[in-house]
């Protein structure tokens, strides 16, 4: 009887739930599927198969896809470095990673441009050491470096609250039955930190596909991502239809990562925070 | 008498300012199955730890069959360890947990097979190759994690407080388990616990320790009939400890009065520490006992009664089959042998601390 | 050695991570305004900062947004947790999956699909939508927060309360509260963060004269970062970060083991009372003092006159808004667009009423068209009299009859180019294809401007509608992208000031600044002729404040306003009282500002083409834009 009572509780979320979450998700397959008119149509979904649209979509997956390897790669280390200290730091941890974000997003991309122009600050340490400049600015390789400094947080955190939460002594029985440094690592530490793997991985990719700000503040707006395709027939070509249908495309990735938290992260051990 | 097969030589190790282990000296024969006994933080665990290789001692050596094996890495030991909270692989099945060791080892799939069939039935579970380990009870986990252990064939099992996370009855069975296993294994088990009860049921060789320091070693029976000190007698069993005179050879004032003893060579009226276990105090008439007394607390406890007697401003813990209702004015008689004389500590070292379970 | 590598690769993490933040700090003590010249230090930003209504206004809706839509969050999310725990498993997996969605969902998709609600339901874009938005985003952190802590508490302590006669929700409070209080407020913080640090959502969701610091900084990052914005990110990252400090300091270093546990129970005890008595008090009151400045700046709107501007970015001097409100009691609510493009649909859907725009020549040509503007009665424009009537004539061209639009500048657009950087001299767009230069062109990143460049270079008319010659200047196009350093718009005028680059194409307004700041810039017209344009002041036809945008129009058309804006923004005047006002002969007579009739006779005037080629356009340069 009390749990019933108590279930109410949750009356209010459901509702604001099905008011902003869900019904606006409706209006995006609504618009997606309709004309200008108001007639159902799949043409705004066969956008995506125009070559512009393609090469938007393609690059932006290759984009995010390097900048999710990339910050794995960074992240793996960085959390077993920090899992491995002292144990009550972990919310200095989390603020180290947290701490950035009070200085604005678009500041902290806009300061890249500082450090990456040509004229820039590394550009200057390197000429005043007579080393070859560092051409990156306005490139595909400064959209993922922007991506990667932006979302890193995002692969760290959760790796690192899922080694953190490994026994020390189940390294230790590994060890103990035989197993050498690597073979404790591939055994057990990988294999236990999935969970924490694969929700840093759709934490990363998700955003990095379908940014707009960093492509645009650090790829001199000479490369187009699918994201921005989509900003810019809602704020300038201002064909909503066609926006919508472009996302709807995008929410296949959507689903597919939500999908892949499904089966690899039931208990939610992976969360960021 | 069975070899030495490990010897710890003055080990010692301290973590930060706080020295766990000072000077450590043991040794460990063949097919022992040797406790280590205290109260939490008294540098037992840390001395499994420095077993199995998890922990480097700061001095001190370890030799291992004749061989110095102090800064071996873990996976190079002929030991096994089992955690005090299992451990177990929870992403593998309960057949990849016990296969680990031997997969490591390059062991032929058949002879895993075996050794996975063996070691299931050694430990009751046959049928559980393929359930994950946290569908299985506390107890059931226990078993998989000594299971794991043991299919290496280690020289010696290292027991982490194994016992401690199961309840008392699936405790006490587990108990005659492991008697079972180290007969049918005939390996040497170190074990760790603070249980004294666990300690007394299975062991043959008890290192009762506190504050990094050994307090005695000896079998069951000599540790539970002849602490050394007033600390071994108080952790364990129940004991009345009195602060005691011993006035010359075989007599000691206890409360102010005088009861003969078997112990000699303390010297004249020197102090003492005298140990009285409470089953071996005899409640009798008022005038037959040594001295007199009021029952103040009696409560039944299944076998015995435990009763609380005042006498000379004292509390006296009596366990009988006879019941003395309270308030009844008895006597109080100790067997000359039932009284164990212990000397004072001398140092600060020696201070057994009173510890709180 | 392990532990040095490690140390070093932590190291380096930090100094990618806060390197960024470094130079911002650094870029907030420059003197100069632009942030690609390093012009001496200087602390007066700091001051200037808190005189900046626009940006202290920025601050406050950000601030309120954030402690509102956490708070709002956390209670229904800390609620709607305890009411999940109860539910059935199934009801529950379902729950959590909902409140999945918006984590894992793109924000550009969350923010679309709210502002497809938000118009659908006749909200008008504003303070409340934002609000909305952000709450919706920041429940799932509560939850996400407060879960886990349910899920540690033990039930029976619940049960224990009441057991000892306590009531249901006096045993909530007294018992089970108290053990989840650390997700809940770890909820609130990293809503309040969240909610602070988004972009993209607010983007979509903001309406006119509500700005969040974020939404400020994107409009302004086209035209360059104003040094006040630094400044007050320095000021908000430090204070932050001392309060972390103060609140992780441990004053007393290493003890003994039972010590140090005991001094960690300690320590996150008092980290939960440092929280409570500190931060939420510091937080709270911060945001009470701003949330009373906001809303005194509100009250001052609501009730009385007000009129709804909306101009391009940095287009008008603020202390004239400043002297519109006082001398008419009107309150001004600014708004800025950084294109024509972007500006056109918020007016065409009507969602957001505005009562004075500022399009450009071809845009209001196409207002007219779709009947979006409203006639000025210029009788209540007397100031009118000090227009040069060569720009009345040059209107007629977009708005025959002079009926909707009221000129305010004017211009060209040529070739910015650094003395240093070229060896010849300069006259022809053809330097934009020229290898040598490969790298060191900045080209605009609107349609008809880039259009423009390659259409008057191959000799056709700007406005041309011919398929054969679009598809030519499209290819040109295409040919110089890899030539390109950048597509920008206003920022070339940072850019060529940091001698990022050789050649840039940019409005001759713009032009006048950057030779004050570098005077190793020139602007030419090239002699293939280009673009004069001009920006006019116009009136929505669903403008609710018609006579307060008249009289918005006449002010800005006094020769002394004139003469201000003509001085902030150093884009010609057509105001010829204003210009004979001007005291520096140099420029009065200037050629880059006022040029004369030989050097525009090759330059035409952008017209509106029609929605269809106008889509022919947009498809050419997407095209462009993909390869």
């Amino acid at each position: 009887m009390l749990k019933n009572k108590r279930k109410l509780l949750a009356g209010p979320y459901l509702f604001w739930a099905a008011s902003f979450i869900i019904i606006p998700l409706l209006m995006i397959v609504y618009y997606g599927l309709t004309d200008k008119e108001g007639g159902f149509t799949l043409l705004n979904l066969a956008k995506i198969t125009e070559p512009e649209n393609l090469k938007a979509l393609g690059l932006a997956v290759l984009l995010s896809f390097v900048s999710t390897v990339i910050c794995l790669l960074l992240a793996y280390p960085l959390a077993m470095i920090l899992s491995r200290r002292n144990v009550n730091q972990t919310s200095f941890v989390v603020l180290i990673f947290i701490l950035p974000m009070w200085m604005n997003f678009l500041l902290r991309t806009l300061a890249w441009q500082n450090l990456l122009e040509k004229t820039g600050v590394i550009n200057s340490v390197l000429k005043f050491f007579h080393l070859p400049g560092w051409e990156i600015i306005n490139t595909p390789g400064a959209i993922i470096l922007g991506m990667v400094y932006n979302f890193l947080p995002f692969m760290v955190l959760p790796i690192y609250n899922v080694l953190a939460k490994i026994d020390k002594d189940v390294i230790s029985a590994a060890r103990d039955l035989g197993a050498g440094n690597m073979q404790t690592f591939m055994k057990i530490i990988l294999p236990l930190s999935v969970p924490g793997i694969i929700s840093g991985i759709t934490m990363v990719f998700v955003p990095a596909l379908t940014t707009f700000v960093i492509s645009d503040l650090l790829g001199g707006s000479k490369i187009l991502l699918i994201g921005n395709v989509i900003e810019q027939e809602f704020k300038q070509g201002s064909n909503w239809n066609v926006g919508s249908g472009l996302s709807l495309v995008l929410m296949i990735f959507i689903i597919a990562s939500m999908a892949l938290i499904a089966k690899y992260d039931k208990e939610g051990e992976g969360t960021a925070f | 008498m069975p070899n030495k097969l490990i010897d710890i030589i003055d080990v010692s190790k301290s973590f930060g300012d706080n020295l766990v282990l000072d000077e450590l000296n043991l040794y460990i024969r063949e097919n022992e199955f040797l406790t280590l006994l205290g109260p939490s933080g008294c540098g037992k665990t840390t001395l499994l730890r420095i077993l199995g290789g998890f922990e480097t001692p700061d001095k001190g050596k370890v030799i291992f069959d004749g061989k110095d094996i102090t800064s071996i890495a873990p996976n190079k030991r002929q030991l096994n360890t089992v955690f005090q909270k299992y451990a177990l692989f929870t992403h593998m099945t309960i057949a990849e947990n016990i296969a680990f060791g031997l997969k490591i080892k390059n062991k032929p799939q058949s002879y895993i097979n075996d050794k996975i069939r063996y070691a299931l039935k050694l430990v009751n579970l046959e049928g559980f190759e393929e359930r994950l380990p946290d569908s299985l009870s506390g107890g059931q986990q226990q078993r998989i994690a000594i299971a794991r252990a043991i299919v290496n064939e280690p020289k010696v099992l290292l027991l982490d407080e194994p016992l401690g996370a199961l309840d008392l009855k699936l405790r006490q069975d587990m108990q005659y388990e492991l008697i079972r296993l180290k007969n049918e294994l005939g390996i040497t088990f170190i074990y760790v616990t603070h249980d004294q009860e666990e300690a007394l049921t299975m062991s043959d060789t008890i290192v009762v320790m506190n504050q990094g320091y050994i307090q005695q070693i000896g079998t069951p029976e000599d540790i539970y009939n002849e602490p050394e000190n007033a600390f071994v007698a108080d952790f364990i069993g129940d004991s009345n400890i009195f602060d005691a005179i011993m006035v010359e050879d075989k007599l000691v004032k206890i409360v102010g009065v005088n009861f003969p003893c078997v112990d000699t060579g303390f010297g004249r009226n020197k102090p003492v520490d005298a140990v009285i276990r409470p089953e071996d105090i005899d409640l009798v008439k008022p005038e037959e006992g040594t001295l007199q007394g009021i029952v103040t607390h009696v409560i039944f406890k299944g076998v015995h009664y435990e009763m609380e007697v005042t006498a000379n401003n004292y509390e006296w813990l009596v366990h009988s089959t006879d019941m003395f209702p309270v308030g009844t004015e008895v006597g109080i008689h100790v067997d000359p042998f039932d009284i164990q004389i212990m000397k004072k500590p001398e140092s600060e070292d020696e201070e057994a601390v009173s510890v709180e379970e | 050695m392990k532990k040095i590598l490690q140390n070093i690769y932590l190291t380096l993490i930090i100094i990618f991570l806060y390197a960024p933040i470094a130079t911002l700090v650094v870029l907030s003590f420059n003197d100069s305004k632009t942030r690609s010249k390093w012009g001496g230090f200087t602390g007066k930003w700091y001051i200037s900062l808190f005189k900046d209504d626009a940006i202290m206004n920025a601050l406050y809706t950000t601030l309120i947004i954030a402690l509102l839509s956490a708070l709002i969050a956390t209670v229904i999310g800390t609620a709607a947790s305890l009411g999940i725990q109860a539910m059935h498993r199934r009801y529950r997996t379902f729950m959590m999956g909902v409140t999945n969605i918006p984590m894992l969902n793109a924000d550009i998709v969350t923010g679309i699909s709210l502002m497809l609600l938000f118009v659908a339901c006749r909200f008008t874009m504003g303070f409340s939508t934002i609000l909305m938005a952000h709450i919706t985003f920041n429940i799932p952190y509560v939850i996400l927060s407060v879960m886990p802590k349910l899920r540690q508490t033990n039930k029976h302590t619940y049960e224990a309360a009441m057991d000892l006669g306590a009531s249901p929700v006096y045993a909530f409070f007294k018992v089970v509260f108290p053990d989840i209080l650390p997700g809940v407020l770890s909820g609130f913080l990293l809503a309040f963060t969240m909610s602070l640090d988004d972009f993209v959502i607010t983007h979509f969701t903001k309406g006119p004269g509500v700005d969040t610091l974020s939404t400020k900084i994107y409009s302004e990052v086209r035209k360059g970062i104003r040094p006040e914005m630094y400044a007050l990110s320095t000021i908000m990252f430090v204070s932050v970060l001392l309060l972390l400090i103060l609140i992780n300091m441990n004053p007393s270093g290493k003890g003994h083991d039972k010590a140090r546990a005991e001094k960690t129970m300690s320590n996150r005890r008092r980290f939960g009372r440092v929280l409570m008595t500190r931060v939420v008090p510091a937080v709270l009151t911060i945001v009470v003092i701003a949330g009373g400045f906001f809303y005194a700046s509100r009250t001052n709107i609501s009730g009385k006159e007000q009129v709804v501007v909306y101009n391009w970015g940095e287009y008008l001097d603020p202390q004239v808004i400043k002297m519109f409100e006082e001398e008419t009691g009107i309150s001004v609510v600014y708004e800025e667009y950084e294109t024509n493009e972007i500006m056109y649909p918020k007016i065409q859907s009507g969602a957001i009423a505005y009562d004075v725009v500022c399009p450009s020549d071809y845009m209001i040509q196409r207002m007219i068209e779709n009947d979006l503007l409203a006639e000025i009665n210029w009788d209540n424009i007397p100031n009118i009299k000090n227009m040069d009537e060569t720009y009345m004539k040059q209107s007629q061209q977009f708005d025959p009859g002079n009926k909707y639009s009221v000129p305010y500048c004017w211009g060209t657009v040529g070739i910015l180019y650094n003395k240093t950087m070229v060896d010849e001299p300069i006259d022809s767009w053809s330097v934009l294809w020229d290898e040598k230069y490969k790298d060191n062109i900045l080209m605009q990143d609107s349609v008809r401007d880039a259009f423009a460049v390659a259409l008057k270079y191959l000799g056709y008319s700007l406005n041309s509608t011919d398929l054969d010659e679009l598809n030519e200047a499209r290819n040109l196009l295409i040919e110089q992208k890899p030539l390109v350093q950048a597509y920008v718009v206003d920022q070339v005028r940072d850019k060529m000031i940091g001698n990022e680059a050789a050649i840039g194409v940019i409005y001759s307004g713009e032009a006048i600044y950057t030779q004050w700041e570098n005077p190793d810039l020139e602007y030419v017209i090239p002699k293939e002729g280009s673009n004069v344009w001009i920006d006019s002041w116009v009136i929505p036809k669903n403008a609710p404040n018609k006579e307060n945008a008249e009289k918005f129009i006449n002010f800005v058309c006094r020769p002394d306003i004139a003469l201000m804006n003509f001085e902030f923004i150093t884009y010609s005047t057509p105001n010829k009282a204003a210009r004979a006002l001007i005291e520096d002969p140099d420029i009065r007579n200037s050629e880059i500002a006022f040029p004369s009739s030989e050097q525009l006779a090759d330059c035409e005037t952008f017209r509106f083409l029609g929605d269809k080629n106008d889509a022919v356009y947009n498809e050419l340069w997407r095209e462009v834009k993909s390869k």
